[in-house]
């Protein structure tokens, strides 16, 4: 009977380990501002090509959550550009919109350019965090 | 239980569950708090995830 208030604060002691160790911050595009929406709907409408041109080894995936061109090519030029514009806006979003801080920005981008090693294709020339481009 | 014992353990609840603290001064200087942002990557990443699914299934 006098065992409670010890299971009291073993439940306090519980409750904000959990609340420290178990929870995964989540963040978002919380709000769909006009330049968000256009740079999504201009990828995924590019997606395709993109594909194509990183299927030819003319573009490929870099470290920082870009798109490089790795043979010149006009064509791919102007799709590398207007892609990579498109990925800053987003990864501009994600920042300012969860209050990321001064760093931020590299960690988003850090984060897309592994997402991006990870969902590439066989063949295509992904850069590894040490630099080295690699064909996957 | 002893209310001497009782607000001992009261406290300790407090103490554990989290506490707030609150400064006081001059509202002309304002004190100012460096903080450390902490990114959990784990987060970043579903969003990462989410986003390009999005980007690829949207063709």
């Amino acid at each position: 009977m006098r065992k409670w208030p010890l299971l009291i604060v073993w439940i306090a002691l519980l409750a904000g380990a959990s609340r420290s160790l178990g929870a995964t911050a989540s963040y978002d595009l919380r709000e769909m501002t006009p330049e968000v929406q256009t740079a999504l709907q201009g990828r995924q409408a590019r997606y395709a090509e993109l594909q194509r041109l990183k299927s030819e080894s003319i573009l490929g995936e870099d470290n920082r959550g870009f798109v490089k061109m790795l043979r010149e090519s006009t064509e791919a030029r102007g799709v590398a550009q207007t892609e990579n514009q498109d990925r800053e806006v987003i990864y501009r979003a994600i920042v300012d919109q969860n209050q990321l801080g001064p760093d931020g920005m590299t960690q988003v981008q850090q984060v897309f350019a592994e997402v991006q090693r990870g969902k590439a294709k066989s063949g295509d020339l992904i850069q590894l965090r040490s630099g080295e481009w690699v064909q996957k | 239980m002893k209310p001497r014992r009782f607000l001992s353990v009261f406290l300790w609840i407090v103490i554990l569950a989290g506490c707030t603290v609150k400064a006081v001064g001059d509202p002309n200087r304002p004190i100012t708090i460096n903080a450390n942002i902490v990114v959990d990557i784990r987060g970043l990443k579903k969003t990462a995830v989410g986003i390009e699914d999005m980007v690829a299934q949207g063709t």
